[in-house]
Parts: C-alpha cells; sequence; structure tokens
C-alpha cells in the first residue's frame, strides 16, 4: 500500500521534468560535469606531454626558440650512445630499488611495532612522521653538514665509537649510498602511517581465530598479515617507486650529480642538459625516457603484481 | 530551477578555464601596451637580477638603494636569484616567457652562450665609447663578433691565500711560494701529523675548472685551440696541473676538499679559516670574509708560476637584455654606466674584494692606500688570460671538471682522463 503510493509519487515526479530537452542534458550531463578537471588536465598535463614529445624531435635551446631543428631521432640517439646516460640510468635503477626496499622494509617493522595504542608509541609515530613534513630542501642542507667529512656529526659519532671516519658525499663508492640513507630516512615516516592505517583495519577475529589454533607468529605475519596489508603494499610500491624516480632536491643540493657523475640521475640530468647546457632537445628526449620507464614500471606493477593483491 | 544553475554554473567554469587558457600569450602584450602610459608620469622602472648573497649581496643592494635615491628618471628594482647558474635558468626560463629583467650578472663563461644566441643587446649605441674607462685587461670576455655586449661588475681571478704567522712559524717567507716547486716545499714543511692522522695540510685547493685553466695557462698551454675548434689540454700542458696535484695528494701534503662545485669551496675555506690548511687557491671575491673571519694575519699572493704566471679571470658582467624597449634600455644603461663608474666601483671593491672595473680607479689614491691584499688581484692582472669564448663552454667545463676529477680521484690516469675530455669536447665544439 505505502509502496504503492510512493512509486506512484516518484513516477509522476519524473513525468514533470520536459522530456525533449531533458533527454539532451541528461545524457551531455556527465561530459559537463567532468569537462573542468578535463579542460584542466588538458591543459597542465595531456598538452604539455604532446608539446614534450614534439619538442624531443628537435634541436633547439630556450637560449634562442627562434632557431628551432628538425633532427628526427637525433636526440634519442646522441642519447642511447652516451656513455653518460647509461651510468644516469643505472644510477637511477640502484637508487629506486634501494629506496623502496628500505623504505618499505623497515616502515613495515616499525608499523608492527608502534601498532598499539599507548602513549608512548604516538610519540614515537610522531617523531618518525616528522622527516615527511619538512622541506626535502632544508633535510638536504642537514644532512649535508651531518655528512661532513671533517666537522659533520655522523663522523663524529664513528670516531667516539673508535670506527674509521666514512667519506659519504666526498667518494664516488659511497655517495650514492649517502643519498638513499636520505631518502629512507625522508620516506620511512609516512609509509611506517600508511602500513598501521593497513594494519589497523584488519579484523581482530582473524588474529584471534589464529590464536585459537596455536599459530606461530612467522606464519600469522605471512598467511593473515601480509595478505591483508597487500593493497598497502601495492600502494606504497607504487607511490614510492614513481617518487623515488623523481629524485631532485637532495641531488641539486648535496651532490650536483658528483662526484664523477656517480650520484647523476634522470630528473638531475634532464634539468642540466635542459637549463645549464642550453641541450633543450636532449632534456626533452631525456624526460620522454623518464615518462616511458615510469609508465613502463607501473603498467608491471600492475600486470604482474595487482594479481597477488587481496581486496576484502 | 536549482538544477539550471548547477548547470550554468558549471558552463561558465570550463568556459573561463579555456579562455583562461586560450589569452594567455596575449597577457605580456597587453602589460606592454599599459606600460608606457605608467612610465610618463613615474620613474623609469628597470628590473635588475643579481647573483650574489650573503655580505655582497646586501652591499650590492645598499648600492642600487643609493642609485635610486640620487635621482628619479629611473627606479631599479634589485632581485637576488641565487648563484651565477640558477640565476642563468631563470633569466632564461624568463627570456622565453616575455618577462625577463632589463640588465642581470652572467659569470664570463657563459657570456659567448647568451651573445650567440641573441639575448643580449649591443651597448655601443648607449655606451657611445664610454667603455674605454674600463681596465683593458677585464674586457676580454665583454665581446661577441666584435659586438659590445656586456661591461665588467663583480670581477675576479684566484688568488693564493696564506695564513702568514702559520708560514713564520715554520721559518718560511710569509709572502708565500712563487713557484710551484716552492709551493710544494712550503706545503710540505706545513703539514703536520698526530698519530698518523693528518691535523695540518700545507694546502688546499678545490678541483675545479677555474683553478685547472689557471695551471694549465701556467704551463704555457691553453684550454682551446686558437680558432676554438678543438681542446688544446690534451697535450704536455694539459697534463702538467694534474700530475703536480696528484703528487701533493700522494706526498699527502695537499687536500682536495670533498663536496662538488661550490661545496667543495667553502670545505676548503672553512680549513682555511680553522688553521687546518695553511694555504689555499680562492677568489679575490673571498677577500673580505676570510680576513673577517680568520683570527690570524691573511695574506693574499699570486698564483705561483711553473713557465710563468698565469691566471684566468672569473666573476660577472652586467649584460642588458636585447628584448627589453628601447626607454627601459636606456634607463638600463644609465644604472649599468653609475654602478661601474669609479665613485662606485672603489667602494665596491673595497668592501667585498671584487676587483675595482675602472683604470682611474685603480689609479686612485684610496685604491693605493688600501690594504696591499687588494692591489694584489690588480697586480695579478697582467697576467690574466680571459675564459674560453665559445657558446658551449658551459658544458664543456663540467666535460673537463669530470675527468680531471676521475683523475684525481685515482680513476683514470692523467692521459686517459685528457683524452676522454678531448673526445667529448670535439662533439661539443662542432655545434
Amino acid at each position: 500500500m505505502w509502496k504503492e503510493i510512493a512509486l506512484r509519487r516518484y513516477q509522476s515526479r519524473s513525468q514533470v521534468v520536459p522530456q525533449k530537452s531533458g533527454q539532451l542534458l541528461e545524457k551531455s550531463r556527465p561530459y559537463l560535469y567532468v569537462a573542468p578537471a578535463l579542460a584542466f588536465f588538458t591543459l597542465f598535463f595531456f598538452y604539455p606531454i604532446a608539446y614534450m614529445v614534439y619538442l624531443s624531435f628537435y634541436d633547439w635551446s630556450l637560449l634562442d626558440l627562434s632557431a628551432m631543428e628538425w633532427v628526427g631521432l637525433e636526440n634519442f640517439h646522441a642519447l642511447f650512445t652516451d656513455a653518460d646516460f647509461y651510468q644516469v640510468l643505472s644510477n637511477t635503477f640502484v637508487f629506486t630499488v634501494f629506496t623502496v626496499s628500505l623504505g618499505m622494509g623497515i616502515a613495515f617493522f616499525l608499523a608492527l611495532w608502534l601498532n598499539h595504542r599507548a602513549k608512548i608509541y604516538g610519540i614515537v609515530q610522531a617523531a618518525i612522521f616528522t622527516p615527511h613534513i619538512i622541506s626535502l630542501v632544508s633535510i638536504a642542507m642537514l644532512w649535508l653538514w651531518l655528512m661532513d667529512p671533517q666537522y659533520g656529526l655522523l663522523n663524529a659519532i664513528l670516531e667516539s665509537f673508535g670506527l674509521p671516519p666514512y667519506s659519504w658525499l666526498a667518494d664516488t663508492k659511497s655517495a650514492l649510498a649517502s643519498l638513499i640513507l636520505v631518502s629512507v630516512w625522508k620516506v620511512v615516516g609516512y609509509n611506517t602511517l600508511v602500513f598501521i592505517a593497513g594494519l589497523q583495519s584488519i579484523p581482530k577475529y582473524l588474529y584471534e581465530a589464529a590464536a585459537l589454533d596455536r599459530s606461530p607468529a612467522w606464519k600469522t605475519l605471512w598467511k593473515i598479515t601480509i595478505p591483508m596489508l597487500s593493497p598497502t603494499l601495492f600502494f606504497l610500491l607504487i607511490i614510492n617507486t614513481i617518487s623515488s624516480f623523481q629524485v631532485f632536491d637532495t641531488i641539486n643540493i648535496m651532490t650536483q650529480g658528483g662526484p664523477v657523475n656517480s650520484t647523476n640521475m634522470l630528473v638531475f640530468y634532464i634539468y642540466e642538459q635542459g637549463m645549464d647546457f642550453y641541450n633543450g632537445g636532449i632534456a626533452s628526449a631525456a624526460s620522454v625516457v623518464l615518462l616511458l620507464l615510469v609508465a613502463l614500471l607501473t603498467l608491471f606493477h600492475f600486470l604482474v603484481l595487482s594479481k597477488k593483491v587481496h581486496y576484502r | 530551477m536549482k538544477k539550471w544553475k548547477s548547470y550554468f554554473l558549471v558552463l561558465s567554469l570550463s568556459v573561463t578555464a579555456i579562455f583562461t587558457g586560450c589569452s594567455n600569450q596575449e597577457v605580456p602584450s597587453a602589460a606592454e601596451g599599459k606600460q608606457p602610459a605608467a612610465e610618463q608620469e613615474g620613474p623609469v622602472e628597470i628590473d635588475f637580477w643579481y647573483a650574489l648573497g650573503g655580505h655582497n649581496g646586501e652591499v650590492l643592494e645598499g648600492l642600487v638603494k643609493k642609485f635610486n635615491d640620487s635621482q628619479d628618471e629611473v627606479e631599479v628594482k634589485a632581485a637576488y636569484q641565487g648563484d651565477y647558474y640558477e640565476n642563468h635558468s631563470k633569466v632564461l626560463a624568463a627570456v622565453a616567457a616575455g618577462n625577463q629583467p632589463d640588465v642581470t650578472m652572467v659569470e664570463i663563461g657563459v657570456i659567448a652562450a647568451f651573445a650567440d644566441a641573441k639575448v643580449l643587446a649591443d651597448l655601443a649605441p648607449y655606451t657611445q665609447g664610454d667603455e674605454e674607462k674600463y681596465i683593458p685587461g677585464l674586457m676580454k670576455n665583454s665581446y661577441w663578433n666584435d659586438k659590445l655586449v656586456a661591461v665588467p661588475f663583480n670581477r675576479s681571478t684566484p688568488l693564493l691565500y696564506l695564513n702568514r704567522e702559520m708560514l713564520e712559524k715554520a721559518g718560511l717567507d710569509p709572502k708565500g711560494p712563487k713557484t710551484w716547486e716552492e709551493l710544494q716545499q712550503y706545503s710540505k714543511a706545513l703539514t703536520k701529523q698526530e698519530g698518523g692522522k693528518t691535523v695540518t695540510y700545507g694546502f688546499s685547493t678545490p678541483i675545479d675548472i677555474w683553478f685547472y685553466e689557471a695551471l694549465v695557462f701556467q704551463s704555457g698551454g691553453n684550454i682551446l685551440s686558437e680558432d676554438g675548434k678543438s681542446l688544446a689540454i690534451n697535450s704536455p700542458e694539459g697534463k702538467a696541473p694534474l700530475e703536480f696535484w696528484n703528487g701533493m695528494i700522494k706526498e699527502g701534503i695537499m687536500k682536495a676538499p670533498p663536496g662538488e662545485k661550490y661545496n667543495a669551496w667553502d670545505v676548503a675555506k672553512q680549513d682555511f679559516i680553522n688553521e687546518q690548511v695553511g694555504m689555499i687557491f680562492t677568489s679575490t671575491g673571498d677577500l673580505k670574509g676570510l680576513k673577517d673571519n680568520a683570527k690570524f694575519n691573511v695574506g693574499a699572493a699570486f698564483l705561483p708560476a711553473n713557465k710563468d704566471y698565469g691566471v684566468p679571470t672569473g666573476g660577472a658582467n652586467l649584460v642588458m637584455l636585447a628584448k627589453s624597449s628601447e626607454e627601459e634600455k636606456k634607463a638600463a644603461w644609465k644604472f649599468m654606466k653609475w654602478i661601474t663608474e669609479t665613485e662606485q666601483t672603489i667602494p665596491w671593491s673595497l668592501e667585498t674584494g671584487y676587483m675595482p672595473v675602472t683604470q682611474e680607479a685603480v689609479d686612485s689614491d684610496e685604491m693605493k692606500a688600501a690594504d696591499p691584499n687588494f692591489r694584489v688581484a690588480l697586480d695579478q692582472l697582467q697576467y690574466a688570460k680571459p675564459r674560453p669564448m665559445v657558446p658551449g663552454y658551459k658544458e664543456l667545463q663540467e666535460v673537463i671538471m669530470t675527468e680531471i676529477q676521475r683523475n684525481v680521484l685515482g680513476q683514470a690516469t692523467p692521459d686517459e682522463a685528457l683524452s676522454a675530455a678531448a673526445e667529448k669536447a670535439q662533439k661539443l665544439l662542432k655545434k
């Protein structure tokens, strides 16, 4: 009875809407809603990307835009016959692999430890999250001083334990590792917080059931925690990979890509080529390579790993 | 009704977004059109971008303020843009976007690149021969294709800085070493070890292109061939500096300061102030800062000679941007002329340690009465050579620096490093 009345009312109301213009609006409505966002994306993403690809086929520099010259694939040829560029690529890969694996690994164990609701854990959480909210530029300046081989705090600590001083940024063998250390330090706090949020959304009854079955701790971790946390793991993996591919500030402030190119990575290389050496074409071509690499990596992650992600 | 309102809102928003996107390019021209009207009323405003921080930046700001207060035709808006290379990048981006400054500082090794791309205005119509007041030795990085495109401003040469007291205590001549051989002997005498650890090094220098250039000149060589088409350092003259440095580092009497680019310079200066190093190479521009911070008697001397004395000049010149309007250019020259005048360049030099730029200033009683350290750079100028003037030199100098560092770090022999540099240079210089 009530149902019928409600239905009738609904039908009569829907008839009030004028039919002809209504259909047109109904069809175009979704497009209208996305139009502002689409305009924004077109202007600030699609157009610049398309223009970057276009520019990568030209020999040009910001110095004189009137002297652009079509060179086809010459820029890409120059990149891939340059030994320095291969070193830049390999530096970027090494940096990404270590930053992502260490940054996530350490954060995971910190999260397991800090996943309690006592006050002291809150303080520790806040402490390790702090690096995330400090500007990377300030962080880089700070570490630059800490890592000073002669006056730095880190070597003073090493020395007080009777250990030999470390060369940190001064040597080709240790510079990249030093940059990885800074990035891991920066990213661990954020990762930990996301992990804790993930851990707390795992239903308690799963652990209770495991406890009843007397499942050992490592098995609980392997069979319950990690699978239930897989969406978080997957999210962090992609975010961390992309952001460590785009590392720039620490290099710019701490090493300028040196010593002897040992810390030169893709984004810094692009900046140097485009802004310091006036090779706009090479910079654009390297940007295209960066875009493709990040796209491929993300695609790889989705194709290979997303099947293993357990969504509730 | 409500629905219609929301459609309208969405539509108008997206339309606005599209229009603002399209009209972007017209904004500058509209602004340009308005400017002359505003200028007729008050002084001509010009933008001046500079690249000196700290004490030197403050001195420069003070000069700009003095200029603005001294007359009411031109109003200079000075803006700090970071170090030389950051400033170059920003100027480039601004030139492409059409909102460039009217006057800026350009490091002398990059003038050729800017001039070659026609970014810089020809100054001759404005100077009307006034450029003759400048010291000829400072004008070698000012011409491109016979056109005057820059005037000297904050110019420097490398100097050998000495901790006079340390030298005296070691029984050495406090005037410092005159030759490479003496530099080595002095360094050896000054180096001190405690418990197998070196606590004081005799000598330190950043492994930087500028000092390498100096040592090549001292050995009688050149960085580029006469025609500027090839690298000339793959030669005994180019090898000598590397062998000299390597030998001193191996002997444990020279410290190659860690860090890249200006970080290494800062380390060298800090070591010198802390008396952990007895002698360093650094710029004349550091004279004032080192004197103020050191607790000992700081001395300055010529860079020691190999076959002869020799140094590159350095620092930055003032340039005018070609895209500025005629009115702005006239105003810009007024400012450039004023700030390089004898009355301004003397206090500028005494406050910062950079060289005065006019011959009149050099001969003035004030400069003659000043601390003799300030005169060392001027006297050394007779041995100075310009930095190479080719458009690709910024990239080339990075290539050379990377290769010589590779050698000093022991990853390549001098021959391997120099032939690698020469090979890469070949590609760059063909452009």
